[in-house]
């Protein structure tokens, strides 16, 4: 379908890529089927429980509410791009420690979500954190373990812990 | 060296936080083909036609498949009573469609636009029929007949007869009746049912899904198929939550027919809404309920009448209503009890497992006539509970004694003390809620306790296989262990491989854990469910260590290699009087909860949960932890916003936008969980199932601390905003 497509030029996980899309190909479409990047997933399709969540240019969106043509020009991270090689961030490993996954499908929404806050607030206390929870539903009900996770970055961090 | 009791964390999360564990739906193979469903959409009627020829031109559709190419167009996992694929034809039980959620066709295409652009050209010729909407309905005379073997829509009716209850009640000093009613629930878990098959190279089907008993999938598919089960093969990759969602067939069967007639892997994934109206809820369910009591808090007499919607197939009714049957008065010793219990067909989506199956509604009734009975005795709830607990060797309401190792009065102390239950001359005193200035806000304490089966019951032949490997040469290098218990997110993996190294004394780090599928774990290791993996599959694989260990000692030959099937003490169905040993073991919860409501706008927070929960022996404590914050979390949504809404058998909350679960801000401000570690004498190193227990009492605590606030009984869930107002201004 690439020849009635819109052309667009992205950053995924720090590469480029360069492609044309159908006009109504949803951004998480994208990422799962055509760049094979399932690492995102899919929860409801209709933006309420977060599972989708990526971070557009640093910033959290829901990326079953976006389009992959909105995604021209802008730097896409999904969670297969947040370790840098094989080591696991300070926040995966967290989660991991914390136990901040069940079945962890939510995971990689919530690790998306929280990156964003710990850049705008490298040491937030647990009302923010969970405030910035607040798009993302986890049915096995880790949320309080995100919060210790989330946590023990925020200590960990230099300067951090001062909360 | 001690692998169990230590916090390790979980192997199988280090490839999900970095997004590399694949569930089913992220799966995909070359020439791989997509499957979209055909869904009734409609509560009651019959196919006459279908018509397939503008659909089956749409390019790059390969096959459209109807209820004439299913082998043996039935399934169901106690009873086989659901079409495949509902269509015109011979078969008058498949030519009519049940509920919303019955399956008419399945397109199979070259991709996922084709398919659907195929399925809305599909043409179905129906006759409406008239709809049952709920069991009241159900059982009028003259009501639609929606199964031809149960003319009453009643698939089935238990009948308890303890002692007797006119004598009982004839003692009883006082006597509290009550009405109660409980709404359906969505387990709504993160990852809609998807699934993947193909043909593997030993030409056997394979189908790889989201699941909870492997085998019994395989049997499923195969029985669907007219296949020898060998030639069926189950995979479960990562699974997205279950809850009990996920032990009805969704994906599996069709998709393993499509792979065998295109002979290409074939990949199936549902919205969101097809997951909703496609697979089963947890029951609905009404109580009438009388309960007495002497003077001085003992119960003497019992009677409950509880209904439950089945909807369109049996599921699990008959097993969830067996034990509702035996939870219904809940975990007290009482001389004479009555009960009759029925699970009636409706037009409605399909009722079966959920997370407690079948305990938290009777819990809901039971606990909340313990706690208006000590509101009319003027007696505290914790000391009536006291008095009246099971204890080892109490008669159980099928006149069985209890399983050793009963520990339902410990965990209510614990509970109570921890949230400030204060023991005085005169008995236990409840804590007074400390009042918030708003005057429309208002505060209270509530508490309830529970009890529920671990295992399968009602002489079910309940077993686990497991098989454990040596490798090394004077010391062990490595253990494999085989179970093919599923690891739905519970962390069951974890715990197989802390048991396995517990029982050869080694790190957990030496263990790996090969499951969940049937070509490499031959046998069953039955469901994950029924809080029952950890005490089974661990009995199972610690037989086999330690089978295997006396093998390493005695035996040159290495790698040594041991498998043991672990068999509870039998248990045995209900006779006519409700008589039977239901149940091997049980496991016991209390919890405390402070709540508060605003009564202007009906809104229910709750600030604080206490839950005790004996567990016989922390495996891993902070997956206790989690099992406990996680129940509690889908109890309060149960209890308080989830609201499934089916109107005469449409599904009027199909997205996750109408049927509302709980997200961070609904949840409670500050859960403690107490782990009670009372050893199950059956129990591997003690430990008992735990996953359920917590989900059980939440309910019933919290309307106990609404009454406490503003001395008002909430007797109907959900309590939403509107029907907490109504209720004020009721009984105001
Ligand atoms: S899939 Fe995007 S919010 Fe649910
Ligand atoms: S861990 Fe299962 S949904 Fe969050």
């Amino acid at each position: 379908m690439a020849e009635q497509g819109v052309p667009v030029t992205l950053t995924v996980n720090g590469r480029e890529v360069r492609t044309s899309v159908p006009p109504y190909l949803l951004l998480v479409d994208f990422l799962r089927d055509t760049l094979g990047l399932t690492g995102t997933k899919v929860g409801c399709e209709t933006g309420q429980c977060g599972a989708c969540t990526i971070l557009v240019d640093g910033i959290s969106a829901k990326s079953c509410a976006m389009l992959a043509a909105q995604a021209d020009g802008h730097q896409v991270t999904t969670v297969e791009g947040m370790a840098q090689g094989s080591a696991m961030t300070p926040l995966q490993a967290a989660f991991w420690d914390k136990h901040a996954v069940q079945c962890g499908y939510c995971t990689p929404g919530l690790l998306a979500s929280m990156t964003d806050l710990l850049q705008r607030n490298p040491d937030p206390n647990a009302a923010e954190i969970r405030r910035w929870m607040d798009g993302n539903i986890c049915r096995c009900g880790v949320y309080q373990n995100v919060v210790r996770a989330v946590r023990q970055v925020a200590e960990q961090a230099p300067g951090g812990g001062g909360e | 060296m001690r692998a169990i009791g230590s916090s390790l964390p979980r192997g199988d999360a280090v490839g999900k936080v970095v997004g590399a564990t694949p569930y089913s739906g992220d799966l995909s193979m070359p020439g791989m083909l997509h499957a979209v469903t055909l869904f009734a959409r409609r509560p009651h009627a019959r196919i006459l036609a279908l018509d397939l020829g503008e659909a089956g031109r749409v390019p790059g559709v390969v096959c459209i498949l109807t209820a004439a190419d299913v082998p043996h167009n039935r399934f169901g996992l106690n009873v086989p009573d659901q079409p495949v694929l509902c269509g015109p034809g011979d078969d008058e039980h498949a030519s009519r469609v049940r509920f919303v959620g019955d399956k008419v066709a399945v397109v199979v295409a070259e991709t996922v636009e084709a398919a659907e652009r195929a399925r809305a050209l599909i043409r179905v010729e129906y006759e409406a029929l008239p709809v049952v909407p709920n069991p009241v309905a159900a059982r009028q005379t003259g009501a639609p007949v929606l199964h031809a073997a149960h003319p009453d829509n009643v698939l089935l009716h238990y009948r308890v007869r303890k002692g007797d209850t006119l004598a009982g009640f004839a003692q009883a000093d006082v006597v509290v009746e009550g009405e109660y009613s409980v709404g359906g629930q969505e387990h709504a878990f993160l990852q809609p049912e998807a699934g993947l098959a193909w043909l593997d190279e030993e030409g056997r089907v394979a189908v790889a899904c989201a699941g909870q008993w492997a085998h019994e999938e395989q049997e499923q598919i195969a029985h669907a198929l007219r296949l020898p089960d060998e030639r069926v093969r189950v995979i479960h990759p990562a699974i997205g939550g279950a809850f009990g969602g996920r032990e009805d067939i969704s994906v599996q069967i069709v998709l393993a027919l499509a792979a065998q007639k295109t002979g290409r892997p074939v990949k199936m994934v549902w919205t969101r809404e097809e997951s909703i109206i496609g697979h089963h809820k947890r029951h609905p369910m009404t109580y009438r309920c009388r309960t007495g009591a002497t003077r001085d808090g003992r119960l003497v007499a019992a009677e409950v009448e509880l209904v439950s919607d089945c909807g369109a197939y049996a599921s699990t009714s008959t097993k969830v209503l067996g034990n509702a049957t035996i939870m219904a008065v809940g975990p007290y010793d009482i001389p004479h009890v009555s009960i009759d219990a029925y699970t009636v067909y409706t037009n409605n989506v399909p009722s079966g497992a959920f997370r407690g199956f079948g305990a938290p509604q009777s819990h809901f009734a039971a606990e909340s006539q313990m706690n208006k009975l000590a509101a009319a005795l003027g007696m505290d709830p914790v000391e009536l509970r006291l008095k009246n607990a099971l204890r080892d060797g109490s008669l159980q309401v099928t006149q069985a004694p209890m399983p050793a190792g009963v520990s339902m009065d410990h965990v209510i102390e614990q509970c109570a003390e921890s949230i400030g239950w204060r023991r005085t001359a005169q008995g236990w005193q409840r804590p007074a809620a400390a009042q918030p200035d708003s005057p429309w806000l208002r505060r209270g304490i509530g508490f309830a306790a529970a009890f529920k089966n671990i295992g399968f019951s009602f002489g079910y032949r309940e077993h686990c296989w497991a098989t454990v490997e040596i490798h090394g040469g004077g010391d062990i290098d490595r253990v494999v262990v085989r179970c093919a218990g599923s690891d739905v997110g519970q962390g069951a993996h974890l715990a197989f491989q802390q048991i396995a190294a517990e029982a050869l004394g080694i790190e957990a780090e030496k263990v790996e854990i090969v499951s969940a599928d049937t070509a490499t774990t031959p046998g069953s290791s039955g469901s994950a469910s029924a809080s029952r993996m950890t005490f089974m599959a661990g009995n199972a694989i610690r037989g086999a260590a330690e089978k295997a260990l006396a093998m390493w000692r005695d035996e040159e030959d290495r790698p040594v290699i041991a498998t043991y099937e672990f068999n509870p003490p039998a248990t045995t169905p209900m006779d006519d009087m409700g008589r039977s040993t239901p149940n091997f073991t049980y496991g016991y919860v209390a919890e405390a909860v402070e709540a508060e409501i605003d009564t202007e706008t009906g809104e229910v927070r709750v600030r604080r949960v206490v839950c005790a929960d004996d567990v016989g022996r922390a495996v891993n404590p902070q997956q206790v932890t989690g099992q406990i914050e996680g129940a509690v979390v889908q109890a309060q949504g149960w209890a308080t916003i989830e609201n499934f809404v089916q109107r005469d058998g449409l599904v009027l909350t199909p997205h996750l936008s109408t049927y509302l679960i709980p997200t961070v801000r609904d949840i409670p401000d500050r859960v403690d969980s107490i782990i009670v570690e009372v050893p199950d004498p059956l129990g591997p190193f003690g430990a008992r199932g735990m996953a359920e227990m917590p989900f059980i009492p939440f309910a019933p605590a919290l309307t106990a601390a609404l009454h406490d606030a503003t001395g008002v009984w909430f007797d109907h869930l959900p309590l939403t905003p509107v029907r907490v107002l109504e209720t004020l201004d009721e009984q105001a």
